[in-house]
C-alpha cells in the first residue's frame, strides 16, 4: 500500500514533513530501524502510528521529534530543513515546538509537579518566574491537578503524572505534541482521560498531535491512522 | 538569560540536596583540607617570618671584618711575579697586622648613608682570674650609646644596662653562668689579663640571661677604649657593623663597601646563605604536602559530581529531549562541584580559624619565658586556599560533567521502553 502525498489535496499545509526517512544502526551487518519514511504531519489533526512491536515506531518518532538523527532523508518543520542544524540547535527547537510524552512519566524525581512543568518554561526564559508558575499551574489546574503542584512525582498517582507530563508537553505551546504509548502504563479511565487530552490539543488548540500506540481506542479516535511494518509505513488511513 | 540560570542552579541545588550524606562527605573533605592547609601554611609562614627576624635582629645587617677576601700577595711574589724560579735567602713571611686602622673614615661614610649606623668593635681574648678560678672571655669593645641603637642586646640583661660601661671604670657585662662559675655578682670585681700581658681589674656591672643564642656564655662587653687597652690595641677595631634602615638592601650595601675599601663585608643573606637555602627547601616541601591536601580533599568533589552524573542519566536524558543544550548540563554538574568547594571552603576557614586559635593558644615555658607558636594569620592565607580549593573543585567537576555529552536520550529512551 502506498501512503498518498496529502499535502497537494488537502488544503491544509503541515507542520512537518518527512522525506524518505532512513535510520540504520551502525553495525555488520548494519540494522536498519525505519526506511523509506514519507510522511507529513498536520496541524489540527490527530496521528497515531501503530503497528506490531518492534517494527520501528518509537525509532520513527525519535526521528520526527529531533531527538534522532535519520541516516538518509530529509525533515522539514514549517518548510524549514531541520538537516543542517547542530544539536544545539536542534535542543533549542524542541524545546520551543515539540512536546514530548513518552510511556513512563519521566518527570524529574527532586521537583514538584509544578517546578517540573516550569522547567521547559524557565529554560526557554520568555516568561519571568512569577509567569513560569502562573502558566504552569494553570497548565495544571485544566487538567484536574490544581490541588497536586506542590506533590512530588511519588506522591502522585499513575494517571495523575502522566497528566503532569502532557502539561510539561504543553508548557511552551508547542506546535507539535509527539507522544509514545502515552496511556502503555494507565488502566483504562485514566487512558481514555489523555486520549481525551490529546483529542483537545488537536481539535481545539490546533496542534499536531503524533501518537506512537498499542492501545486500539486511541487508533479508533485518531485523524489519521500510520500503520507501520518492518521498518516501513504500510498504510495512511484517514478516519472520520 | 536570568531565568535559565536560575533553573540550572535550581537543578544543581536540588541534585546537591537530595544525595546529602555525599555532598557532607565532601565538603568536610575540602572543608579538612582548606583548614590544614590555613594551619600548616600559618606555622610555616609564621615561623619562617620569626626566624627571619630572628636572624636579622641577632646581628648587624653587614659586618666588616678585618679580613680580606684573598690574601694580600707576599711581598716576594709581588717583586718576582708568580712564574719565575728565583731563589731567596733570608725572606721573612710577612704577617700583616690584623685590624681595621682607617676605620673611623668608613664610619663617617656610613653614617652618612641615610638611616644607615655603623658600630665598631674590638673582640679579642683575656683571661678571668678569681680564687684561683681561670675562666676564658671573649670580650668585645663596643661603644654602648650606639650599640643600644643597633642591637637588642639590651633585651638579654638581666641586670644592669649598657650605659653603665660609660659610668663605671673598668665596667664588663658577662653572662649569668659565667658569673655564676666565678662565684661572683653586680658590683665585684675581678682580674682580667690579655694575650699581651695586659692585666686590669674589671667591674661587673651587668648580666646576661642564660641561653641567649649568639651570646655565648664566654662573651663579656665592655667599653670600647678600655678594650683596646686591655688587648693592647689602641685605637684599633676588628669589626664594624652596619644597620641599614631596609635590611633586604645589605648585600648590595656590602658589595659596595668591600669594593670600595677591600675589607670583607658580609651581609646577614651571605652569612645565613645556607639557613635561606633552607628555608626554601622547607616552602617547596610545604607547598607540596599541603597542595597535596588540597588535591586528595577535590577527589572527593570529583566522586560526588561523578556520581551525581551516573545516577542522572535519565534525568539528563529527559532534560536533553525537552530541549536543555549540553551545555545547560555541564553547567548544571560544574556548578556542584562549585558550590560544593565553596561550601567547603568557608567551613574550612572556620576550621582553620579554630585550629590556628587552639595552636595560637598553647604556651611552651623555655627558659622561664612562656612563648606561643609563631602564626602567620593574614588574610593572604585564606585567600590562596579559597583560590586554590575553587580551582581543583571546579576542575575535578568539570572532568565528570563532560560525561553528560555522552549520555545519548535515545538509548536511554529506548532502554526504558
Ligand atoms: N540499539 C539497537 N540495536 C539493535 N537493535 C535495535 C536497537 N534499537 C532498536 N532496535 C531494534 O529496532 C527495532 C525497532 O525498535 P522500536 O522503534 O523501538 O520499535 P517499536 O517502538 O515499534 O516497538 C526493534 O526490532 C528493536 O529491537
Ligand atoms: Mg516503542
Amino acid at each position: 500500500m502506498e501512503a498518498a502525498p496529502p499535502e497537494s489535496a488537502a488544503p491544509i499545509t503541515p507542520v512537518l514533513v518527512a522525506e524518505h526517512l532512513e535510520r540504520k544502526l551502525p553495525g555488520d551487518p548494519p540494522v536498519t530501524l525505519v526506511t523509506d519514511i514519507d510522511l507529513a504531519i498536520e496541524p489540527g489533526k490527530f496521528t497515531a502510528i501503530v503497528g506490531p512491536s518492534g517494527c520501528g515506531k518509537s525509532s520513527l518518532l525519535y526521528l520526527l521529534g529531533l531527538i534522532d538523527r535519520p541516516t538518509d532523508g530529509r525533515l522539514l518543520l514549517e518548510g524549514r530543513d531541520m538537516m543542517p542544524l547542530s544539536g544545539d540547535e536542534r535542543a533549542q527547537i524542541r524545546l520551543r515546538h515539540f512536546g514530548f510524552v513518552f510511556q513512563f512519566h519521566f518527570l524529574l524525581p527532586e521537583f514538584t509537579a509544578l517546578d517540573n512543568v516550569m522547567m521547559p518554561i524557565r529554560r526557554l526564559g520568555r516568561l519571568s518566574l512569577p509567569g513560569a508558575r502562573e502558566r504552569a499551574s494553570d497548565l495544571l489546574t485544566s487538567m484536574g491537578l490544581g490541588d497536586k503542584l506542590h506533590k512530588p512525582p511519588d506522591h502522585l498517582s499513575g494517571g495523575e503524572r502522566q497528566r503532569v507530563a502532557i502539561a510539561r508537553a504543553m508548557a511552551n505551546n508547542p506546535l507539535l505534541v509527539l507522544g509514545d504509548e502515552p496511556t502503555g502504563n494507565l488502566d483504562s479511565t485514566n487512558s481514555a482521560r489523555v486520549v481525551e487530552l490529546f483529542r483537545e490539543l488537536a481539535h481545539e488548540q490546533g496542534r499536531a498531535v503524533v501518537c506512537v500506540t498499542h492501545d486500539p481506542g486511541i487508533a479508533e479516535v485518531a485523524d489519521i491512522r500510520v500503520s507501520m511494518l518492518d521498518g516501513r509505513i504500510c498504510e495512511v488511513l484517514r478516519q472520520t | 538569560m536570568f531565568p535559565r540560570l536560575g533553573l540550572l542552579l535550581h537543578i544543581a541545588a536540588m541534585h546537591l540536596l537530595v544525595r546529602r550524606r555525599q555532598t557532607l562527605v565532601a565538603t568536610s573533605g575540602v572543608a579538612v583540607g582548606v583548614g590544614f592547609f590555613l594551619a600548616v601554611s600559618a606555622l610555616m609562614v609564621g615561623s619562617q617570618t620569626d626566624f627571619v627576624k630572628t636572624l636579622i635582629a641577632a646581628a648587624p645587617h653587614i659586618i666588616i671584618s678585618d679580613e680580606l677576601r684573598s690574601p694580600s700577595p707576599q711581598p716576594g711574589v709581588r717583586e718576582y711575579g708568580k712564574t719565575g724560579a728565583v731563589e731567596l735567602h733570608g725572606y721573612k713571611v710577612r704577617n700583616e697586622v690584623r685590624g681595621i686602622k682607617d676605620w673611623q673614615q668608613i664610619l663617617r661614610e656610613i653614617d652618612a648613608m641615610p638611616g644607615a649606623i655603623g658600630s665598631p668593635s674590638l673582640s679579642g681574648a683575656v683571661t678571668l682570674r678569681q680564687g684561683g678560678r681561670d675562666e676564658p672571655l671573649g670580650v668585645v669593645g663596643i661603644d654602648p650609646t650606639i650599640e643600644t641603637r643597633v642591637s637588642t642586646i639590651s633585651e638579654k640583661l638581666r641586670a644592669g644596662r649598657l650605659i653603665d660601661l660609660e659610668r663605671v671604670q673598668g665596667g664588663v657585662i658577662i653572662g649569668e653562668d659565667l658569673a655564676e662559675r666565678l662565684g661572683l655578682g653586680m658590683g665585684d670585681i675581678v682580674a682580667a689579663t690579655s694575650a699581651r700581658g695586659v692585666s686590669r681589674s674589671l667591674r661587673i656591672v651587668g648580666l646576661f640571661k642564660k641561653g641567649q643564642s649568639g651570646l655565648g656564655s664566654g662573651t663579656g662587653y665592655m667599653l670600647l677604649r678600655e678594650a683596646q687597652s686591655l688587648l693592647g690595641r689602641p685605637f684599633v677595631i676588628n669589626r664594624l657593623g652596619v644597620k641599614l634602615p631596609d635590611p633586604y638592601t645589605a648585600d648590595a650595601v656590602a658589595k659596595q663597601l668591600e669594593a670600595r675599601h677591600g675589607y670583607k663585608a658580609e651581609s646577614w643573606q651571605e652569612r645565613s646563605a645556607d639557613f635561606l637555602g633552607l628555608l626554601l627547601t622547607r616552602n617547596v616541601i610545604m607547598y607540596t604536602v599541603v597542595s597535596a591536601i588540597l588535591l586528595v580533599a577535590s577527589f572527593g568533589i570529583y566522586t560526588a559530581v561523578s556520581n551525581s552524573v551516573t545516577d542522572k542519566r535519565r534525568d539528563i536524558a529527559i532534560m536533553r529531549s525537552m530541549g536543555f543544550s549540553q551545555g545547560d548540563l555541564q553547567f548544571v554538574f560544574v556548578v556542584e562541584g562549585m558550590a560544593l568547594a565553596v561550601a567547603g571552603v568557608i567551613a574550612g576557614w572556620l576550621f582553620g580559624f579554630a585550629l590556628m586559635t587552639v595552636l595560637g593558644s598553647l604556651e611552651f615555658p623555655i627558659q622561664g619565658e612562656v612563648r606561643h607558636l609563631p602564626l602567620d594569620r593574614s588574610t593572604r592565607q585564606y585567600l590562596i586556599a579559597a583560590a586554590a580549593s575553587l580551582f581543583a573543585g571546579i576542575f575535578a567537576a568539570w572532568l565528570p560533567a563532560r560525561k553528560t555529552a555522552l549520555v545519548d536520550p535515545v538509548d536511554i529512551l529506548r532502554g526504558a521502553v
